[in-house]
């Protein structure tokens, strides 16, 4: 199994509240999203045996949700706003150095499995751009100085 | 629309509303869409199904309502009092035109190469109501996998389905066909937007036993068959009407045929609400293909010196005649036998018993070739339960459906599917009785799974917890309860495996239910003790009183099972018909009735001599290979008649190549006793005969005739038709004694012998798209026996019984719970029949892992 008992025991849980089992797809999606950072065909299979629906039902739901992410990703998720706010102020330049720090293109993972960048539309932040979300949380105000410091503090587990 | 839909419809309220014009009045929940239709108005769509609910994914069936200010889909919108409705104005066909150009802005125009031209929905409605001219001028988007392609764009999602997803429109048909219609889940659609696709599950395929559904009911071309592909236009094709060979219920179809080739190219649907409501098995889809097969015995063999070679018509039956002649002049007609397959037509069967009974003299006779040990008495508990009257639309509007003994998808594919429709949309609650988990038990409120070889005590249970719950009428009780209570309810409970709680849901089920229908299969039938447990039926149906308030019957599993009963091909036929036999032959044989196990029985003390087999393979199908192939190697004259060389055929001195289905006009029964007509759809192929010419051409050798003509032939069967053949029930109730039987040391696994979901008898494995679903035996096991023995999916595995052993891979059932080993007989490759023991309730084995 790749889920963990806990995640598991957690869907179980959710699923006994639903009084259709069908209700229990997407709360186990989020459940098992969030011990692994993403969900697979593998992942769909084990939910399937959990709350004992259809493998292709939670494939179908999965996929209609763009934001469960399909393949594993760095532990930690770079996200750059790109939209009009943060890009008349230099989103482009951010991604640019992110791009050159972590010798990885936008949507790909780097090498140690530490970062994945993505670029996304407005995050709600225009005030403080440009910005970046990383995980959950925001960093706002950026400059390259910032992004560097930020980076360097990632790496070194802080 | 079948008559029990139609009175539960007019019994709701009803709505009137005007469509064009017109006053329509139609039950209320009705669509706009079907009240228009069913007043022969007709708008045009491309996502709505007759027997789906209703998505209005397509907006193709835009209508125009009085107060609504936008157009409405018709489809999803229903028809409510005072409405009025316009299907045709000004507005109604520019929405139309606009869906279609929406429709048509990634569909790609490639018609010219597309197969399913000529026949496409979206080619149709688009020259009825689209523009000539398309306002999107950029690229369209186009569906590409370089690794898994086959050709140009296509994916092969399935053993038998091809995908283009560039042409699919999204109506979603398929997937909610597959869902609702069949409870299968191996098609889906993924991703949303304008990226939508239909895709099998990821890491499967579409391989349901109903697959070849998908492709008939898509609108487009985006899902097709290899059976089908490229192999000619439609419009160069004739269509015959005719009905399936291969499953009891008759299910309607349409052959495609091109007479030039006098070839066969498809099968589709040719829907019957009554019946099939337009679907069809993969079975019935492709199991046509072994009337194409290069394989077809193509003239008579006649054994000379050890070898089977070929001969003309005329010296085949010269070599009949002069042994059959020998054995009936030196020991009598009662030293000849036959055996004939109950997939043959009404003439065929009705031909063969008078062969037999006026010509031979003899009451060797018999259609039931799969059937171990039965014995020869006419009113035994189990033919009266099989001659029971059973409707397949009745189940639609039962309260409560109930399936004792029976795994549908390997027996009853079209009755599942009639099951499904009434929880769907009549909010039937059907209970599954089975003794092993079944796949169709996910439409059932409850499963129960009892111990295999305890079916009477089961039966016993309800009764007898109806009668402590005082369920049923008391006087009824009081007689019945002496008769069953030998063993206690707590020991039933623990020789069965099924709780006291399941026992008292089913029994309040039952007694309160105001309509049932109450399904007995193939599990009961092939069992030992038939008798018994259909006594144990007899007690229940008196006891509840079912059959006054609905159904209950053994069903029949071949085409013509049911008019193999009504013309009395049995060596023991009703009272009634023999009485009627008699009398349109002025003669009856007098000599003792054999059925199929006492003439293979008598085969081996050689006092059945001659043996003639018609369609029949009892080498590969009775339930006892050694017994069978004992009996017919002593036989001194062995004819079989065959479409294909069979482990049969290979020991006959005489072969002869028989016609299938397709290639006359023949009548059959279904199993509610309906009377079908397949038409002829090709000219015979090679010098194959009909089975009803071969019997006649035989009769004529021995200087009698049959039949004077056609009509006369038809006469006789009519009358024997005309019959009342339904067995009364006996008055009183039967004393069921159970006797335990402990399972033989060294072979702890139960074993079940049955067809695979995408093959019937033995004649499907000629079929090569069959053949692409499943194409050899294996052994079905939970997968908690699987772990115990320590294989996986695919491993050989090693089947022993006390008579016989075989080498099989292993396959991991998801629904099997319980210990239980089920394998597939349908393919020559094993010999599946030889593990079993005719006179054994219930053959169990022993599996191990073979090692490497």
């Amino acid at each position: 199994m790749i889920l963990s008992e806990k995640t598991v025991k957690k869907i179980r849980e959710k699923a006994s509240k639903y009084p259709k089992r069908k209700a229990a797809i997407l709360p186990s999606l989020t459940l098992a999203y969030k011990q692994l950072g993403y969900v697979d065909n593998e992942i769909y299979i084990e939910i399937s045996e959990v709350i004992n629906v259809p493998q292709l039902e939670i494939a179908e739901a999965a996929s209609f949700y763009t934001m469960f992410p399909k393949k594993p990703r760095g532990k930690y998720l770079l996200q750059v706003c790109n939209n009009i706010s943060c890009a008349l102020l230099g989103a482009d330049a951010m991604v640019d150095r992110l791009e050159e720090k972590l010798a990885i293109k936008r949507g790909e993972t780097t090498d140690d499995g530490l970062f994945t960048l993505i670029s996304v539309e407005c995050l709600g932040s225009c005030c403080t751009a440009p910005m970046i979300q990383i995980n959950d949380d925001f960093h706002e105000n950026l400059t390259r100085k910032k992004l560097d410091k930020l980076l360097e503090g990632l790496k070194n587990g802080k | 629309m079948a008559e029990a839909v139609k009175e539960k419809i007019s019994a709701v309220a009803t709505v009137t509303c005007t469509i064009d014009g017109q006053q329509i009045t139609v039950p209320r929940g009705t669509s706009v869409f079907d009240a228009a239709k069913r007043n022969g108005i007709v708008i045009p769509a491309f996502c709505n199904h007759d027997k789906l609910k209703p998505v209005g994914a397509c907006r193709m069936c835009y209508v125009e309502i009085e107060k609504m200010p936008k157009l409405q889909v018709s489809c999803a919108t229903m028809a409510t009092d005072g409405m009025v409705v316009s299907t045709n104005s000004q507005q109604v066909r520019e929405g139309r035109k606009a869906v279609i150009e929406f429709t048509l802005i990634n569909h790609p125009l490639d018609c010219p190469t597309c197969d399913k031209g000529g026949e496409c929905d979206l080619q149709d409605l688009t020259f009825d109501h689209g523009y000539d001219d398309s306002r999107f001028g950029f690229n369209k988007m186009r569906f590409i996998e370089e690794e898994k392609r086959a050709t140009f764009d296509d994916l092969k999602i399935g053993p038998e389905i091809v995908l283009n997803r560039n042409r699919c429109i999204l109506c979603y048909k398929c997937v909610r066909a597959n869902k609702e219609a069949f409870g299968e889940y191996d098609i889906g659609a993924f991703e949303r937007g304008d990226l939508t696709e239909i895709n099998a599950t990821p890491g499967g395929e579409v391989s349901n036993p109903f697959s070849g559904n998908l492709v008939e009911i898509c609108p487009v071309g985006a899902l097709t068959n290899s059976d089908w592909r490229y192999k000619i236009r439609v419009w160069l094709t004739k269509t015959v009407p005719s009905i399936c060979n291969f499953s009891g219920s008759g299910t309607n179809i349409t052959f495609y045929k091109e007479d030039h080739k006098n070839f066969l190219f498809r099968v589709t649907a040719r829907c019957n609400d009554d019946i099939d409501d337009g679907w069809l098995s993969d079975i019935t889809r492709y199991g046509y293909q072994i009337v194409n097969s290069e394989s077809r015995l193509k003239t008579p063999l006649i054994k000379k010196g050890g070898k089977q070679v070929a001969a003309s018509w005329d010296e085949a039956l010269a070599v009949i005649k002069k042994h059959m002649g020998e054995i009936k002049d030196q020991s009598g007609g009662v030293c000849i036998g036959g055996l004939i397959s109950p997939s043959l037509d009404n003439a065929s069967l009705y031909s063969f018993s008078k062969l037999f009974r006026t010509i031979f003299k003899s009451n060797n006779i018999d259609f039931r070739g799969d059937y171990r040990y039965l014995p020869s008495v006419t009113d035994s508990p189990f033919t009266i339960a099989a001659s029971q009257p059973f409707s397949i639309s009745e189940m639609e509007t039962s309260e409560v459906i109930i399936t004792f003994g029976t795994d549908l998808i390997r027996e009853h594919h079209n009755e599942y599917l009639k099951i499904r429709r009434a929880v769907n949309f009549f909010n039937a609650t059907v209970y599954s009785v089975n003794p092993y988990a079944v796949k169709t038990a996910d439409i059932a409120k409850s499963e129960m799974v009892y111990s295999p070889g305890t079916d009477e005590l089961v039966i016993n249970g309800v009764c007898l917890v109806a009668i402590e719950k005082k369920l049923v009428d008391s006087s009824a009780a009081a007689k019945l309860k002496p008769k069953i209570s030998k063993l206690s309810l707590g020991e039933i409970a623990k020789q069965t495996g099924v709780s006291r709680e399941q026992f008292v849901e089913l029994a309040e089920a039952i007694s309160s239910a105001k309509k049932i229908s109450f399904i007995v299969g193939e599990i009961v039938a092939r069992s030992l003790d038939r008798d018994k447990i259909c006594a144990a039926l007899s007690n229940m149906n008196k006891l509840f009183g079912i059959q006054d308030k609905g159904q209950l019957a053994v069903l029949a599993r071949y085409a013509n099972s049911k008019g193999a009963q009504k013309l009395g091909i049995s060596a023991t036929p009703y009272e009634i018909v023999k009485k009627e036999l008699k009398k349109i032959w002025g003669e009856y044989p007098d000599c003792q009735p054999r059925n199929t196990d006492a003439m293979i029985n008598l085969m081996k003390k050689e006092e059945i001599k001659g043996f003639i087999t018609v369609g029949a393979n009892p080498m590969r199908l009775y339930p006892d290979r050694r017994f069978a192939s004992e009996g017919l190697e002593h036989v001194d004259f062995l004819v079989a008649c065959d479409m294909f060389e069979t482990e049969t055929t290979e020991l006959a001195d005489v072969v002869l190549p028989l016609c299938s289905w397709a290639e006359y006009d023949g009548d059959y029964i279904n199993l509610e006793g309906k009377v079908q007509t397949g038409k002829q759809a090709i000219k015979p192929k090679h010098e194959s005969k009909a089975a009803f010419e071969i019997m006649e051409l035989i009769a004529r050798q021995f200087g009698a005739k049959l039949f004077e003509n056609e009509q006369n032939k038809n006469g006789e069967i009519e009358k024997l038709l005309n019959l009342d053949s339904v067995l009364p029930w006996p008055d009183n109730f039967f004393e069921i004694e159970y006797e335990k039987k402990s399972s033989q040391d060294g072979y702890p696994v139960p074993l079940f012998i049955c067809d695979d979901p995408h093959h019937s008898g033995h004649l499907t494995e000629k079929s090569p798209s069959l053949l692409n679903f499943t194409d050899s035996a294996y052994v079905e096991l939970s997968k908690d026996l699987a772990a115990k023995i320590g294989v996986a999916d695919g491993d050989p595995l090693r089947v022993e019984s006390p008579v016989g052993k075989i080498v099989v891979p292993a396959k991991i059932s998801a629904v099997l719970n319980s210990d239980v080993a089920i394998i597939p007989r349908n393919f020559s490759s094993t010999q599946t029949t030889s593990l079993l023991m005719r006179k054994k309730r219930v053959d169990s084995v022993k599996l191990t892992r073979v090692e490497e």
